[in-house]
């Protein structure tokens, strides 16, 4: 049993525990974030998919020793970033999910790609989900669910940038119902 | 005025990682539960000593057979069930004794502490050799000898995949059924052998299909708590919980009212869940502990006893006439049931069945034989042994096609099933939109185009057929009940039996309730999953919940409307009216308001409004009303739906559901002639489900059985070496990615069938059943030659390809 300190979802936590536990159990059992699932505890599914310093890991395979450095950002920790909440809306309005089990992994995992759209190409952020499996959906309504945020970035770009030209504002701003902010961006249902 | 409702969707909830599975909850004083398994295909237990494991410290109970009682019981009529294995075990990972502790690691060590001394029997794999291994134990009888030597020498002549490890010896695995054959059906209609022999043409061969793990992303798990007085609680996601619910209470004696089963949210089962063998062994051990126990399996051991598709070997001819007209059909199907019964006969007897509502064969004939082997038992999984026939019977359907120089598309539609028919079997349809669903398909998917693809594209169709419901589940009745009531709140609350497994049960009842009382689906709350508290149901299975818990659910919200009318004009006078979700008093000069404001929006109408048109209640005031006058009781109605359907008597013959869904599928691949790695990159799905009630949750049901029909017929396979699977993780077993899903198209041709709420049909299995058969046909279709095994892999294929060039030298 060792004292760790972890920095989760912003705030210091202190767990006592064996160093060689994995992340996932510490989340879940010591500190009741249930929402970081548990599929396989050998890698392979992902639906325990948490942020560590914003990269996507799989916390079943994460000693909580090596973690003590990092932030950690679990689904519980994500509501309201704007990107989330635009994806938990898109997700929704698609039917993103329907048993729900893999979801709060793909949601992570989605929000963290969207938070790097240097690394993605428009219409390539589902290469993230690479290691993500879902049995319910076929995936279909994930994707639009991918495509309904990132067509609301762009033209939240188009709207916000500072070249932007007077006709792209109007149009963008009036797609956007007057967004002010990411999670504001109105998505269609 | 009404206080706001939240909302109650459980999307939002998953979506925020907010929904507890049975994983996620924790009972107090709750003790881990382990299960020590055999490592023996097939072995007579000596000796079992716990004595050490009982001495680990944390270690409260540790049970084997001669702590469970043993009554005969099983989920069907096949009573080969037990709690733990008693003299002998039957398959790698049966169960021999379980413990509970402190802790997991208290358990596993308790686990690893147990002696078994085990004696090995011979064991047969084949469901073929398993009835020569049963026959050749039959002494003196020369019938038994002769089929035995015949099915020895058949199962010996052919190409096995290795685990054939049966040296001719007796095998007989449960001393009740000495021919190791718990099922054999005949199924005929017609002169078949009189079709067959004015055929023009006959396709056909050996077909066989994959034992495919059902995959659910949460893994199997329960909580049981034993109390004397309350009896047995089992907190486990089981779609069916008052079938399981039987079962468990004949395996403990119990009244079935001790048993109550609370069914947390589904992470997914697609058949695994419904019961298991995890639930009694959790149940004894709460009872030997005295304190809840705990199972929930990692990936590992679930996939080792999830119980996978029953793996079936179809011998099928089709005979037609020059113009591609079928005239008859023969098949037989061999089906590995395992070791002992799940829901096995159910999926041969839809396999030798279920096609032939689709299409008009002429005369058929159908042999089932359902084989205990030493594998782990296999049960049901979506598409419940009609994709696995169609598999093989739209194999040859292309075949016959490609022998008279017609479009495969034609031949179907020359045969297909049509509105108003009564199939071979008994089926009524009374709606059947199948000929425009094909039509539909091959405009989508640029049909024409296929004769001009390049080599190693391919565009395949296959067609599919289902239920919405069947009669033959329960021998008792078929149906549902629902309860409606309206909350105080103004939310009225539908109570039913069926279960919500992430198919969009829930909300589509919602809908349906919505729809007769003319509100917000948003104020009504569907709740289910709870033996001791809700109606009793059948459960989610046969892709009944649409049409049999909707029609209940529409039923009870008609009378909850109706009584609120009678409430309405006996306690506001007879001039108030109940429409629209609202109640309108006429006011003075006696015309009721016009326009009612939304409930719990507005608040009471302006003043002047009340004043002209009288007064508007909304369904929280009309609720508080009720209450006042009716001693504090709430307004509830409960009604049952009973479907006009046949039972399937021993002729099988009948109209068993009373909806028949049907879909038009159509894929195209594309196979790398150096690997043999085919991609599917583009598919198509028109389908006949009714009047879709629940857009988004339908589109998902097609997609997401789509995608496992890919999974199905190109990667997935538990591979048994001598009864022990050899691929049980999830990196060995490829499901499906996001990558191997390609865009699929899905298009509903909407007519209403006259027995479904507001004329639905169900859509969750029908949208599996062509799926592998369209991968498969249009793979044929690129290669020019056909796999008749699935999954039809990279190997497979490149041998395929292989062999033909072998065979018709060079390519």
């Amino acid at each position: 049993m060792n004292n760790l300190s972890l920095s989760i979802n912003g705030q210091l936590q202190r767990v006592a525990c064996d160093p060689l536990t994995p992340l996932a159990d510490v989340l879940r059992d010591g500190l009741r974030l249930t929402g970081t699932k548990i599929g396989c505890r050998t890698g392979e599914c992902g639906a325990c998919t948490v942020l560590l310093d914003g990269e996507p890991v799989l916390s079943c395979l994460l000693p909580v020793a090596a973690v003590q450095d990092a932030k950690i950002q679990t689904v519980e920790g994500l509501a309201g970033d704007p990107r989330f909440e635009a994806l938990a809306s898109a997700m929704d309005a698609c039917g993103g999910a329907q048993c729900g089990y893999c979801t709060p992994g793909i949601m992570v995992t989605l929000t963290a790609a969207l938070r790097q759209p240097d690394r993605f190409a428009p219409g390539e952020y589902e290469a993230a989900l690479k290691n993500n499996l879902c049995r319910c959906t076929g995936y279909r309504a994930i994707r639009e669910a991918i495509a309904q945020v990132t067509a609301g970035l762009q033209s939240q770009e188009m709207t916000a940038g500072p070249a932007r030209n007077s006709t792209a504002t109007s149009e963008g701003a009036e797609a956007l119902g007057q967004a002010d902010a990411l999670g504001k961006v109105a998505i269609p249902r | 005025m009404s206080p706001a409702v939240t909302t109650h969707n459980d999307l939002d909830d998953k979506i925020r990682g907010r929904t507890k599975y049975v994983a996620d909850l924790h009972l107090p004083g709750e003790l881990v539960g382990g299960i020590l398994r055999s490592p023996h295909p097939h072995a007579r237990i000596l000796s079992i000593d716990t004595r050490r494991a009982r001495a680990i410290p944390g270690v409260h109970a540790v049970i084997t057979a001669a702590d469970v009682p043993h009554p005969p019981f099983g989920p069907t009529q096949y009573k080969d069930w037990n709690i733990l294995a008693r003299d002998r075990v039957r398959f790698i990972g049966d169960e021999v004794a379980a413990v509970a502790a402190e802790s997991a690691e208290a358990a596993a060590q308790a686990i690893a502490a147990i002696e078994v001394v085990y004696h090995p029997l011979p064991a047969v794999f084949d469901p073929e050799e398993a009835l020569a291994a049963g026959l050749a134990g039959a002494a003196g009888s020369g019938a038994a000898a002769r089929v035995a030597t015949r099915a020895a020498a058949a199962a010996g002549g052919r190409a096995t995949d290795g685990s054939g490890a049966w040296a001719g010896e007796p095998v007989v695995i449960h001393d009740e059924t000495p021919d190791n054959r718990p099922m054999h059906i005949h199924i005929e209609r017609g002169d078949v052998d009189a079709a067959f022999a004015k055929a023009a043409i006959v396709r056909g061969g050996r077909y066989t299909t994959n034992r495919i793990y059902q995959g659910h992303l949460e893994p199997i798990g329960v909580i049981a708590t034993w109390d004397e007085a309350e009896g047995l609680t089992l907190i486990t996601p089981s779609h069916i919980p008052y079938r399981a619910r039987e079962t468990y209470a004949a395996a403990f004696g119990l009244p079935e009212e001790k048993v109550r089963i609370q069914v947390p949210p589904i992470g997914g089962s697609f058949g695994a869940k419904y019961v298991h063998k995890a639930h009694l062994i959790a149940a004894a051990l709460a009872r030997a502990a005295g304190r809840p126990v705990r199972i929930v399996f990692d990936r590992y051991e679930d996939m080792l006893t999830a119980h996978p598709r029953v793996p079936l070997t179809i011998d099928i001819r089709i005979a037609a006439d020059e113009t591609g007209r079928f005239l008859g059909k023969d098949v037989t199907v061999w089906g590995d049931a395992g070791a002992r019964v799940y829901w096995s006969p159910n999926v041969l007897a839809t396999a030798c069945s279920r096609p032939d509502s689709l299409y008009h064969f002429g005369a058929v004939r159908a042999e089932g034989h359902l084989m205990y082997t030493n594998h782990s038992p296999t049960t049901c999984m979506r598409g419940f042994g009609n994709a696995e026939m169609l598999f093989a019977v739209e194999s040859v359907i292309d075949e016959i096609a490609e022998g008279l120089g017609l479009d495969p598309a034609e031949v179907r539609l020359r045969n297909i099933v049509h509105r108003g028919e009564t199939t071979v079997h008994g089926y009524r349809l009374d709606s059947c939109e199948l000929e425009a669903c094909v039509k539909r398909v091959m405009e989508l998917s640029g049909w024409s185009r296929r004769k001009d693809l390049p080599k190693y594209r391919g565009l395949g169709m296959a067609l599919g057929n289902h239920v919405s419901g069947y009669r033959g589940i329960d021998p008792r009745f078929e149906g549902s009940t629902a309860v409606a009531r309206l909350r105080a709140d103004g939310v009225v609350e539908v109570e039913t039996g069926e279960i919500d497994l992430g198919q969009g049960m829930s909300s589509t009842y919602a809908r349906i309730a919505a729809r007769v009382l003319e509100i917000d689906p948003a104020r009504v709350l569907v709740k289910s999953g709870d033996t001791g508290r809700y109606p009793f149901g059948i459960g989610t299975l046969a892709s009944r919940s649409t049409v049999m818990g909707g029609n209940a659910i529409r039923l009870a919200a008609e009378r909850l409307r109706d009584a609120l009318a009678n409430f309405v004009a006996e306690a506001l006078g007879p001039g108030a009216r109940f429409a629209g979700g609202v109640a309108r008093v006429p006011g003075p000069d006696g015309r009721a308001a016009p326009g009612a404001p939304e409930a719990g929006e507005g608040g009471s109408p302006a003043p002047g409004v009340a004043e002209t048109f009288g007064k508007v209640y909304d369904l929280a005031e009309l609720a508080r009303l009720y209450r006042a006058r009716h001693a504090g009781d709430a307004l509830e109605v409960r009604a049952s739906y009973t479907p006009q359907t046949d039972f399937p008597g021993k002729d099988f013959y009948g109209n068993p559901s009373p909806a028949y869904p049907f879909a038009a599928h159509v894929a195209e691949v594309e196979v790398d002639p150096e690997t043999g790695r085919a991609r599917v990159i583009g598919y198509w799905a028109v389908h006949d489900a009714g009047v879709v009630l629940n857009r988004v949750a339908a589109t998902g049901q097609v997609v997401g059985g789509v995608a496992q029909g890919i999974g199905w017929a190109l990667m997935e396979d538990l591979r048994t070496h001598r009864g022990a699977v050899q691929n049980l993780t999830l990196l060995d077993y490829r499901m499906p990615g996001v990558a191997d899903v390609p865009p699929v198209t899905v298009e509903f041709v909407e007519v209403p069938d006259p027995h479904g709420p507001f004329g639905a049909k169900s859509v969750g299995e029908v949208a599996i059943d062509p799926a592998p058969a369209a991968v498969a046909n249009a793979i044929a279709h690129a290669l020019g030659v056909r796999g008749h095994a699935l999954p039809l892999t990279a190997e497979s294929l490149w041998r395929l390809q292989r062999d033909a060039r072998r065979d018709g030298g060079g390519a």
